[in-house]
């Protein structure tokens, strides 16, 4: 029931988008729908974690991990719907965007969350994968928004890259069904059938479907070497667009990864999905840290930072038992931050009017609020104690040296480099004299709010997870 | 099946955008042949809606779509390739080969009957993402893209892994929102860079 309804506010939304023509009545509707749809989560969260995964309809099913995710999405959704009110409202204040594009904009948004939500509850793969092919539609507008010939080229290359991608996901989705078509199953292919008949896979073929898979999916994660749309994207998005596909569309991608990882694992045992995982991860925190150091790019910055973190992650799946329950607490801490240091990217974005590290000098001055922000997500990205995701690093790493010690040791050290690189470019930023065409103070205190609230949730579950979350984690830890 | 895997090495070799429509529209027709069969074959009477939809959409409308914009911005040849034609005719030759191997053998042998059109339909697959990689025309990538989609049409039928109806339609609606997204951003790239050709973008370097 609680698909149903996120599906209703969200259609609602997208209509009154099109049809309104009165800026403030579509912002009403689109936080209206996010909120609904946060509450929604919440509800089928705590339904999840009391009473176990369910299906609504025949096309819907929430299991735990589906369920963190949900919640994921509603909160960020949420708070990035609120931002980009008035994210939106100084862009028009500059003459950056008219109307046209706001009513685009919040259409498009509806839509992408719309479209995660499908994606995360679908119950068969190929209603998923069609979700996620939505998500791909939805945000290349989104990325190509301020039409300059940058935002262009971006959008043209995610959604090549991002296509191709997924092409070869679907090819991969499909070779799992073999195993229902030998058993002669027909009608909608769900993941519990996938998994019920996987005795009827073919090992080798079954190893063949989730290279493809995880190249496919992983190529919409940012795994490395298939990262390369990623920073152009996230850079040259709306920061609350960069908010949402850094810290809950890549989640969203990974999760499918990992449903096809359960049913590999049945089939084959878990090594070889799990050698996989380690070595896409790896991989991604090795370029990504040797990168970041040569950035002059803000939004550039954090979008490398997504690919490090997805790669901490890959690596925790990949290390199994205590680097699973990390590596999902992980997926929880990065998204909250990685929105919050977006959305105060995209504050300072409209103060400097530049994404350019070299010309931000003295956000500190200028923007006090968001400076001190943008520094406490900083240093929770980056794992510095006694921060959850330094805990969760430590877990992850702990879980890796007992299988794979150089592997941590090396990811350990590639961690360092990437707080070195950061750090150096943060420091630039937010201290040293201001411009002195750069005006003191922020720019409206809804521009605050969001983000404040998520860095505060990240730390609160830093400290606290709260009971019904604890049991989602617990059980997908047990699942994945 | 043969067709499709010609239609592939043509869309290689030539260097006018009209031709390579066209190929792209017989070879989505080939693809509607094989759905037919394929009805024919299982009797499912909601088939109809796909081989129409894929009629309509990929036979009919792409083409249309792309022929006006080569009207449009005066595209009557390709962008360039990356690699010299003798080059790129000993990958597509390693391509098929390695597609034909042992190595893939699991894959082409789901069902015994249909391997040599299951290795034909790899093969495309493989050189497929061989032209999006080699070609420096937006059109070029669009079509290879689409080239890919045809490509594992065809081997999905030839392994008997076709999905429900419903679940086909709504590949196919996916699929024709991106040819009309994708043919968007050709007019915007167009508008911004005045050429098709990807190696003008150069936007992205800091």
């Amino acid at each position: 029931m609680e698909i149903i309804i996120i599906i209703l506010a969200f259609i609602i939304a997208t209509l009154t988008g099109l049809f309104s023509k009165k800026r403030s009545v579509i912002e009403f509707f689109s936080v209206a729908a996010s909120l609904i749809a946060f509450v929604e989560s919440v509800i089928a969260a705590l339904k999840v974690s009391f009473h176990g995964a369910y299906s609504s309809t025949v096309f819907f099913s929430v299991d735990s991990l589906g369920a963190i995710v949900m919640l994921i999405i509603g909160f960020i959704g949420l708070a990035v719907t609120i931002y980009s009110i008035q994210y939106l409202r100084k862009e028009t204040d500059k003459n950056v965007i008219g109307f046209k594009r706001v009513k685009q904009y919040f259409i498009l948004l509806n839509l992408f969350l719309l479209a995660m939500f499908l994606a995360i509850t679908a119950s068969s793969p190929i209603f998923a994968w069609i979700c996620i092919e939505a998500t791909t539609l939805s945000t290349a507008f989104l990325i190509s928004f301020y039409n300059k010939p940058s935002s262009m080229e971006a959008a043209w290359k995610y959604l090549i890259i991002n296509s191709v991608g997924l092409l070869l996901a679907f090819f991969g989705t499909l070779l799992y069904f073999t195993s229902v078509s030998q058993s002669g199953g027909t009608g909608l292919v769900s993941w519990q059938l996938l998994l019920a008949n996987v005795s009827h896979l073919d090992p080798l073929l079954a190893k063949i479907a989730f290279i493809f898979a995880l190249i496919g999916y992983g190529t919409k994660v940012g795994f490395a070497p298939m990262h390369t749309w990623l920073p152009d994207a996230h850079s040259k998005a709306p920061a609350p667009v960069s908010a949402l596909l850094s810290g809950v569309l890549l989640n969203v991608a990974l999760v499918i990864v990992l449903k096809f990882k359960v049913i590999t694992d049945a089939c084959v045992g878990s090594d070889f999905s799990q050698n996989l995982l380690i070595a896409f991860g790896l991989l991604s925190i090795l370029i990504a840290s040797l990168i970041i150091f040569n950035q002059k790019n803000y939004k550039r910055l954090i979008a490398y930072s997504s690919i490090e973190n997805m790669g901490v992650m890959a690596l925790g799946f990949g290390f199994g038992g205590l680097g699973i329950f990390a590596a999902i607490l992980h997926m929880i801490y990065n998204a909250l931050t990685k929105s919050a240091l977006f959305l105060s990217a995209g504050t300072i974005f409209l103060k400097y009017s530049s994404t350019k590290i070299a010309k931000v000098k003295g956000a500190l001055t200028a923007l006090p609020v968001t400076s001190i922000l943008f520094l406490i997500g900083f240093f929770i990205i980056t794992g510095t104690p006694p921060s959850g995701i330094f805990l969760t690093k430590v877990y992850i790493l702990t879980a890796g040296f007992k299988s794979h010690p150089v592997i941590s040791i090396v990811a350990l050290l590639l961690m360092v480099i990437l707080f070195v690189g950061f750090l150096k470019h943060v420091v630039a930023m937010v201290f040293g004299e201001k411009p002195e065409t750069v005006k003191t103070g922020e720019e409206s205190i809804w521009l605050i709010i969001p983000p404040v609230v998520l860095i505060a949730v990240v730390l609160c579950l830093s400290f606290f997870i709260p009971p019904f979350l604890y049991n989602l984690i617990k059980d997908a830890t047990l699942h994945y | 099946m043969g067709i499709i895997f010609l239609t592939l090495i043509f869309l290689h070799l030539t260097k006018k955008n009209f031709i390579a429509t066209v190929a792209y529209a017989i070879q989505s027709f080939a693809i509607v042949i094989i759905l037919l069969n394929s009805f024919f074959e299982t009797g499912n009477i909601y088939m109809y809606v796909v081989i129409l939809a894929t009629l309509i959409i990929k036979v009919i409308l792409a083409p249309l779509f792309f022929n006006r914009l080569i009207k449009k911005h005066d595209l009557v040849f390709s962008a360039s390739t990356y690699l010299n034609t003798p080059l790129m005719l000993i990958i597509i030759a390693v391509l098929t080969f390695v597609a034909n191997s042992r190595k893939f053998a699991p894959l082409t042998g789901i069902i015994p009957a249909n391997q040599t059109l299951l290795s034909l339909a790899l093969s495309s697959i493989f050189i497929s993402l061989f032209l999006i990689v080699n070609r420096k025309g937006t059109l070029s990538q669009i079509l290879g893209i689409l080239s890919l989609e045809n490509s594992i049409v065809a081997f999905i039928v030839f392994a008997g892994l076709e999905q429900s109806v419903g679940l086909q339609v709504g590949v196919i609606f996916d699929i024709f929102i991106w040819i009309i997204i994708a043919f968007m951003f050709m007019s915007m790239i167009h508008k911004h860079f005045g050429s098709q050709d990807i190696t003008s973008m150069k936007n992205l370097k800091d």
